[in-house]
């Protein structure tokens, strides 16, 4: 009997270690992940100056292309500097908005098209703002899981027990446009060739 | 229509059953031949024992395949290493899914094979390998490449290389131990001090019946393991791109394609996302051959993505 009361507390306390090391090491893991994201806004920035270097000559005559361009890289340094995630999170977002005004501009001019360095100029404006999405998908996956063990029944006893607190993870407003549909929204698009 | 994080549980609800299902099988298969073997030659179970030496052969025999199983793999298929520049969309897919799996990049490699495939392998996430033919990359649009290599990561993240060892382990245990005993048997060689009581009569047929059925029947859950496995991983590349059309059009080009991989052979097929061998039968046949299949068929894969997007 005594041997077997003594197992069970053996495997409490190890249940109860297992748990708490989860709790501590998610916070370990969700901090390098946010770190991730400066990492990689800070490869988007630098990545930029010379991105531009070599298309400008293919790209003369569209200015307002290199300003966003210049803008945006000036944006993702000053939120790097600043070191709050979601202000890099909002330059990030900036930059991907350039991607679709290059694509309108290749299509319609053979002549960049055909020249491979606009293209691959797009290429790696694509790569680098799916890094920082994907970067940003890793903070959003390890705190749920991290919220959700906290949540559940019985690990919810440890976290209350060590005063694990709910993680923000990358804050989104959870009122506003984006969660309701405008019945404009609701008519399926057309499109027009 | 099942959310994302609800297949992932029951997958692994899943995958856990058929995994116990097969360590249950094998403790019985053991314990059934050494009993059989105890009734055959009075032979004392304990110690190390035939079982034991058994494990230690068909782990000694699995142990180089797992251990070096990246370069193995790699060496029989031809692969070479992918440069950033040549094939610079599966490279950075590579570098941007592991960042979005947390895990550390996988080395990415190419075959130079027209055939459309991918597989994974490693023994642990910071030994793995991604490899992809040529036809793969160049059937692919990127998102499409990005559901394939999701695919491959999760099985990565899942330590699928491992699981696949270890079972590969048990079952030549299990196969050894039967050859042993149909040898024995055939031999006619009893010990001097016999013990027949019914018991032991028992355990012979047992044993006898277990020699002949149990090296398939392991065999048979192992493949069912490894199906188990490509739905989970399926699933979990879900998890990472959250656009299960990509993974859909992949594995609807792969499997529409009607050539072979020629590098692929039996012990590297459970490896690649869809099965190297194309399967021709169809309806009561094909679900009899789908057995003896390391992969479950592609459509019912599409129609399970279909349900999560």
């Amino acid at each position: 009997m005594t041997y077997i009361l003594i197992g069970i507390a053996l495997i409490l306390v190890f249940w109860i270690i297992s748990t708490y090391n989860f709790f501590v090491s998610a916070k370990a893991r969700i901090k390098a992940a946010v770190q991730e994201i400066g990492n990689q806004l800070k490869r988007q920035a630098d990545l930029i100056p010379n991105l531009e270097s070599s298309a400008k000559g293919y790209l003369k005559h569209e200015k307002g292309i290199f300003k966003d361009l210049t803008s945006a890289r000036k944006a993702i340094d000053k939120a790097v500097k600043s070191g709050d995630v979601q202000k890099m999170a909002d330059a990030g977002s900036q930059f991907s908005q350039i991607l679709p005004k290059l694509q309108v501009l290749v299509e319609s001019n053979p002549e960049i098209k055909g020249s491979g360095v606009v293209t691959k100029l797009m290429d790696e404006l694509r790569d680098t703002s799916d890094k920082v999405m994907y970067s940003r998908r890793l903070v959003i996956d390890l705190t749920a899981d991290f919220n959700v063990k906290r949540a559940r029944v019985p690990s919810n006893i440890i976290a209350s027990m060590f005063k694990f607190e709910e993680l923000p993870g990358l804050i989104t407003p959870e009122k506003g446009e984006h969660t309701s549909v405008s019945s404009k929204d609701v008519k399926t698009p057309k499109v027009n060739l | 229509m099942i959310n994302i994080y609800e297949a992932i549980d029951a997958n692994k609800r899943k995958s856990a059953i058929v995994i116990i299902a097969f360590v249950i099988f094998i403790t019985l298969t053991t314990y059934v031949f050494s009993q059989a073997f105890g009734a055959y030659y009075g032979y004392k179970t304990g110690g190390l024992g035939l079982v034991g030496i058994a494990f230690i052969i068909s782990g000694l025999m699995s142990i180089g395949s797992y251990y070096f199983s990246d370069k193995i793999v790699l060496a029989i298929s031809g692969a070479k290493p992918a440069d950033r520049k040549k094939d610079y969309i599966f490279y950075t897919v590579v570098e941007n899914l592991s960042i979005a799996s947390g895990l550390p990049k996988p080395r990415a490699y190419v075959i130079e094979d027209t055939a459309p495939n991918a597989f994974a392998t490693g023994r642990d996430p910071e030994h793995a390998v991604v490899c992809v033919t040529r036809g793969l990359l160049d059937k692919l649009i990127r998102t499409e490449l990005e559901g394939v290599i999701a695919h491959e990561l999760s099985h990565i993240k899942h330590y699928d290389i491992r699981l696949a060892g270890i079972v590969t382990v048990l079952v030549g245990l299990v196969a050894l131990l039967g050859d042993w005993f149909l040898r024995a048997s055939w031999m006619g060689r009893r010990s001097k001090n016999k013990r027949s009581n019914q018991l032991d009569a028992l355990f012979m047929i047992l044993g006898l019946l277990f020699a002949l059925l149990a090296p398939i029947i392991a065999k048979f859950i192992q493949l069912a393991i490894s199906r188990r496995r490509e739905f989970m991983a399926d699933a979990g590349a879900i998890a990472i791109t959250r656009q299960p059309q990509g993974l859909i059009s992949a594995l609807e080009k792969i499997s529409a394609d009607k050539e072979p991989l020629e590098v692929a052979n039996k012990a590297t097929a459970h490896f690649y996302i869809v099965s190297p061998f194309k399967d021709r039968a169809h309806g009561a046949l094909n679900r009899f051959s789908g057995l003896f299949n390391t992969h479950p068929p592609v459509t019912e894969r599409i129609k399970i993505l279909n349900n999560m997007a």
